[in-house]
């Protein structure tokens, strides 16, 4: 159902004057993750930012986890934090199930996210579930309607 | 005696550019002072015990200044279970909130000194280890200004010393500090100090760890952790003092056994929450989360509880049974309301009363 297919092909949603670009072939959970099958293990399924989290982070300065893979997870569960250039936040579970491994090399150096976040910038992988995630078309949907609202958080938070 | 002085600059664990370049002005700045040296090391609370970079710290002989990205306390307590020992050195740089805190710590130290703690039966190094939090600010010059004050102070000490031996203070000490020339290096002059700094730079990568530390200065040795604990990361040395035995079987993210610990003296350098993280801030031994008064949702649990709830997901997470608050949970609580009540107890009853 997921595969890594269709990297190159693209659907764009303009943040402002950046366009940000969402691989057809991806599956996206609501959190601003990719979803694609792993391409080291059929049973598993690989997460990332998508193009949406990584302007709006910057560039990623340190990465931490609060667990220890394999761990179940529920969804929305704090798992980690995030230092970038423009933000700090904790980071939450995509969905529930089993939380197989962490990107290792992220942890020296967490660039990939920005060089290469729909390849070697990838953060984890879980088992397999039967979580339904978005296609492109109705994740870019989902943009178009938090948008507005994502611009007026970090305008009222700037102007704290 | 040691004369020259030693600075250990701790690495940020983040690439954040800004941090990086706080630390580097600050070696660069220390580089051309005569009389000290500096030693450079990635994320003390990282660096394992047999690394090389714990073992360039443990042939510093003398006083030692560490800067780090850490709360003093943790810098402290990380190098002592390293054995790396040492008194605690009076730093004049430190958060202005915590200046107060520290006045109400030490009062309330005061009214505890019928405890005996772990710190009262240990033989620590004869010497004086200050730590530095590069959290307090984002100058370069304010560490730099404090690691001379430092080392100038340290050095006035030794001189003093050598009059006493030599038959006397002929003057007030306050004014030979205020005659004493005004250029460290200057004054330094003649007494070993001039000899240029040695830097030396250790670069490894171990990976991230999570672990606690203890503060034995706050410790009573009263073996709540190691009963709470059920992942054996708690043992006892030959004379049964309590240490943490095996810091890597502790479950990454979980701090519950700093919240069942009666005197705060254990610390999670790395959690978010800055009194489990090691600051000083609060008043020592008392375990009152305020945020809940200043509208953080209240969830009704009290810290026992919240630590029950942390230790069975890290037990479910490993495929053992859950054991809720059937294990290891204080005893204390059973006697707690035995205890009267402190002043502190009466103001925090005043506040429960109010209508927030």
């Amino acid at each position: 159902m997921i595969d890594s297919s269709g990297r190159d092909a693209t659907k764009k949603f303009m943040m402002g004057e950046f366009e940000a670009e969402f691989p057809l072939g991806f599956q996206y959970a609501k959190n601003h993750m990719w979803v694609i099958a792993s391409p080291d293990d059929s049973a598993l399924i690989r997460f990332g930012f998508a193009a949406y989290a990584v302007r709006l982070l910057q560039d990623v300065y340190f990465l931490d986890w609060l667990l220890d893979a394999p761990s179940k997870i529920l969804e929305s569960q704090e798992i980690g934090s995030i230092e970038s250039k423009k933000a700090e936040s904790a980071l939450y579970a995509p969905c529930e199930g089993e939380l197989v491994r962490f990107n290792a090399e992220l942890m020296e150096d967490p660039s990939a996210i920005n060089v290469d976040k729909y390849g070697e910038g990838w953060l984890f992988e879980m088992q397999k579930s039967d979580t339904v995630f978005l296609n492109v078309d109705q994740y870019v949907d989902l943009l178009d309607s938090v948008w507005a609202k994502t611009q007026r958080t970090i305008k009222g938070q700037v102007n704290e | 005696m040691a004369k020259r002085i030693s600075v250990v600059v701790s690495q940020s664990p983040s690439k954040n550019p800004a941090k990086r370049k706080l630390e580097e002005d600050i070696v660069a700045g220390l580089l051309f002072e005569n009389g000290i040296d500096v030693t450079i090391v990635p994320n003390l609370y990282d660096i394992k015990p047999e690394s090389t970079g714990m073992l360039a710290l443990r042939q510093i002989a003398g006083n030692v200044v560490v800067v780090s990205w850490l709360f003093e306390r943790a810098a402290h307590w990380i190098l002592d279970r390293n054995a790396i020992t040492g008194h605690v050195g009076e730093v004049l740089l430190k958060n202005d909130d915590e200046e107060e805190d520290d006045a109400d710590a030490e009062q309330a130290d005061d009214e505890d000194d019928d405890k005996d703690r772990v710190i009262d039966s240990r033989s620590l190094k004869n010497r004086k280890i200050y730590c530095l939090d590069l959290k307090i600010s984002n100058r370069a010059e304010d560490f730099i200004d404090e690691v001379k004050r430092i080392h100038q102070e340290n050095a006035v000490q030794v001189v003093g010393l050598g009059d006493i031996i030599n038959g006397g203070i002929s003057q007030p000490i306050g004014e030979r500090m205020s005659t004493a020339p005004s250029d460290p290096a200057l004054s330094l002059e003649g007494s070993g100090l001039d000899q240029p700094s040695i830097v030396n730079r250790v670069e490894e990568s171990g990976g991230r760890r999570w672990y606690p530390v203890i503060d034995y200065s706050r410790c009573t040795n009263c073996m709540e952790c190691i009963d709470f604990c059920l992942f054996g990361v708690y043992g006892v040395d030959a004379v049964d003092t309590i240490l943490v035995e095996q810091p890597d079987n502790c479950r990454k993210g979980c701090p519950a056994c700093s919240r069942v610990c009666p005197e705060n003296a254990i610390m999670f350098p790395q959690h978010k929450t800055p009194a489990i993280a090691g600051s000083s801030d609060g008043v020592a031994s008392m375990k009152i989360d305020l945020s809940q008064l200043f509208g953080a949702p209240a969830d009704g649990k009290s810290a026992e509880e919240l630590a029950a709830l942390e230790r069975d997901e890290q037990l479910i997470a490993v495929g053992r049974d859950a054991v809720g608050m059937t294990a290891g949970v204080p005893r204390r609580q059973e006697d707690k309301s035995e205890r009267s009540k402190d002043g502190l107890d009466d103001l925090v009853d005043q506040l429960n009363d109010l209508d927030i």
